[in-house]
């Protein structure tokens, strides 16, 4: 294994510890309830899973739109399947199983 | 007043092995993509072992693709670490905004650990378990991150030792996998919706599109985040 490929994922990764524990270890208290701060933070949750969903779904439609009945079909049943019972595996589980079948037909 | 013994069992925290349930759907998420990186290591010229590795300390999807392109390509290792650096930045606001959702419950004790595995969609389940009305707890950050976390391991490590193909003679069972994470981040924005999260996650989407677009899917991610999350703090 190569000293630089060592280098550059020990680098890499350590910085990746420090993005996802340092902030959690160091918060020394509660920001306080209403204040810019705490809708800042109160706000991350819903923009980043929003910004993930149209990142992963983004490259389909752009620039060049591709299999677009199996994303259709696959997110519609996300939706069905999740709203019953408010449940996020059996949305995810369904929601995938359906795009396969619909890419397998439209195949 | 006394709690019952069954009010009492309902208001636990849920712990490790209820985090390892609910990884799920990461685990299925992540095992094709992190096996499609195992294969494309390979044919970068990593071993199996090499290309364990960078799954093992990196641990970042989108990044560890780009460390191949920048391996390959002869990059100095300051500039190549640095490049991966940038784009996982996002991370720092992960933890904060869990423990502000976690109210009384967010204990830090052991953050030190489970935060490792604070990955996009560690992060969105956990947040999508809280907005559900599921109390925190560190065992089950936990049970999810580590789960999530071997299933990373393993898939390249087996995407390493199969090699292309493995997965080429069943296309649609290939789509169906690669759409998971897509799914998965739906349902977590269904759990999550509400009238007042809505200006966040529509100002996030249209500065998703925009930032990827005018410059980088990079971009474009740190935009969308910081755009809705400024948006959500500057509702009343």
């Amino acid at each position: 294994m190569s000293g630089a490929l060592i280098a550059m994922a020990v680098l890499a990764g350590a910085a990746n510890w420090a993005f996802r524990a340092l902030p959690t270890m160091l918060m020394r208290r509660e920001p306080h309830p209403g204040g810019l701060a705490a809708r800042f933070l109160a706000a991350t949750g819903p923009a980043a899973i929003a910004t993930l969903f149209v990142a992963s779904v983004l490259p389909q439609l752009y620039p060049a739109p591709r299999d677009l009945v199996p994303l259709a079909v696959g997110t519609a049943m996300t939706v069905l399947a999740f709203w019953p019972r408010r449940s996020v595996v059996a949305g995810t589980l369904a929601g995938a199983a359906a795009y396969a079948v619909a890419f397998w037909a439209s195949g | 007043m006394t709690e019952s013994p069954v009010a009492a069992t309902a208001d636990m925290p849920p712990g490790f092995l209820s985090g390892l349930g609910q990884a799920l759907p990461i685990v299925l998420g992540y095992f094709p993509i992190a096996f499609s990186f195992g294969v494309a290591a390979t044919r970068a010229g990593l071993s199996g072992a090499e290309a364990t590795f960078l799954s093992l300390v990196i641990y970042a999807g989108a990044s560890q693709f780009l460390a191949l392109a920048l391996v390959t390509s002869g990059a100095p290792v300051l500039v190549a670490a640095f490049t991966l650096i940038a784009m996982n930045v996002r991370h720092v606001l992960y933890g904060p905004a869990l423990m502000r959702a976690a109210g009384r419950d967010g204990r830090r004790r052991h953050a030190w650990a489970w935060a490792w595995g604070l990955t996009d969609e560690v992060f969105g389940q956990a947040l999508g378990a809280l907005a559900r009305g599921q109390r925190f707890s560190e065992g089950y950050m936990f049970g999810l991150g580590l789960a999530a976390y071997v299933a990373w391991v393993s898939g390249t490590g087996l995407g390493a030792w199969a090699g292309g193909g493995a997965l080429e003679g069943w296309p649609a069972l290939n789509a169906g996998l690669g759409f998971m994470l897509s799914a998965l981040f739906m349902a977590l924005l269904l759990s999550i919706l509400s009238r007042t999260a809505l200006p966040a996650i529509a100002v996030a989407a249209a500065a998703t599109v925009a930032g990827t677009l005018a410059v980088s899917g990079t971009a474009g991610i740190l935009a969308g985040m910081i755009g809705g999350a400024l948006a959500g703090m500057a509702r009343r």
